[in-house]
């Protein structure tokens, strides 16, 4: 590559592109943190029954000691991720609900299989992870 | 000097931060993804959609696989453009994604306070460029991908994609270098 084209590529680089809206930025703000909420809701859950199990076993009397088994041999494989993608199967436009504010908003169920695939550079053996997720993403709706 | 030199990345998955703090990640990172969103969307509306559907994503399931950030989230990204053009072929548009034309409306850079019309000339000839040499040109320059990473993305080659590239480069410093000329 010439000189000029050099000069060229270096000049696009230093051009920022215009940064998205303050309000994909807040979108993103609330799906993050409603996420972060049930998720702690459902963290609790086990937590708790754990806590419930590990009192159960202190106060049984003569209860033996588990025993660790031997150590599983690690893995030598390092296995990286090389390609993520998403399929959406279906999309649902379940019309407005109003939220717990009493603004108005626009509910979408989408249903997904995420499928992540591994690969070990060595062995060039591979991973494929696929699980269904549903998302449910809800739109402020404005009247103007 | 070679095409096929690794392209400088910003970050790899190590520099991606364990706690809440994906503000700043979006910061620097949010305005070149938004411009790859754009090559395949018909419209800057829909590529914010994407990219904030891309981000969550990503930031939810992806940020700890390991390896290249910013090759996975452009990959999310892709994916999320399509399942958009889906959607929007269900209300009777065709089903393929869009050829990105950037919009004749609204700025594609952010203006600097110097060399304005510079920035206007290149925007100008970015929209003139064929769309597939502009996706080639946007992912290596502001997505940061390498040539085998572009041609992954798009299913070609790496020698198609560095010769879209060199293309793309050659027609803009043609367009850019008649702008001159003629004041």
């Amino acid at each position: 590559m010439d000189n000029d084209l050099q000069e060229l590529e270096a000049e696009l680089k230093r051009l920022r592109p215009i940064a998205p809206s303050t309000f994909t930025v807040e979108r993103i703000e609330r799906a993050l943190a409603s996420r972060r909420r049930s998720f702690l809701a459902w963290a609790a859950l086990p937590l708790a029954a754990a806590l419930v199990g590990l009192i159960a076993f202190r106060e049984k009397p003569g209860a033996a000691r588990a025993v660790p088994g031997p150590l599983a041999p690690k893995s030598v494989a390092t296995y990286k991720p090389v390609s993520a993608d998403n399929v959406l199967y279906d999309r649902t436009d379940e019309g407005l609900v109003t939220l717990a504010d009493g603004s108005t908003a626009r509910r979408y169920r989408s249903s997904y299989v995420d499928t992540i695939t591994w690969r070990d550079p060595r062995t060039q053996a591979s991973l494929r992870w696929s699980v269904p997720r549903t998302e449910e993403r809800v739109v402020p709706v404005r009247f103007q | 000097m070679t095409l096929f030199r690794k392209a400088p990345t910003t970050d790899r998955m190590e520099d991606v931060p364990d706690d809440d703090s994906w503000r700043n990640w979006f910061d620097r990172h949010g305005p070149k993804l938004l411009l790859c969103a754009r090559q395949w969307t018909r419209s800057l509306a829909d590529a914010e959609d994407v990219v904030q559907e891309a981000f969550i994503r990503f930031w939810r399931h992806q940020r700890k696989l390991g390896g290249e950030p910013q090759a996975l989230l452009i990959t999310s990204l892709r994916r999320a453009a399509i399942d958009l053009a889906r959607s929007n072929a269900r209300r009777g548009a065709r089903e393929e994604l869009a050829d990105g034309g950037l919009e004749n409306t609204g700025p594609v850079f952010e203006t600097p306070f110097e060399g304005d019309d510079r920035r206007q000339a290149i925007e100008d000839a970015l929209r003139h460029l064929p769309a597939e040499q502009r996706e080639v040109l946007t992912l290596k320059i502001w997505g940061e991908l390498t040539f085998e990473q572009i041609a992954a993305q798009l299913g070609i080659s790496p020698n198609t994609a560095a010769s879209r590239y060199r293309y793309a480069l050659g027609a803009l410093r043609h367009v850019l270098t008649a702008a001159d000329c003629h004041g």
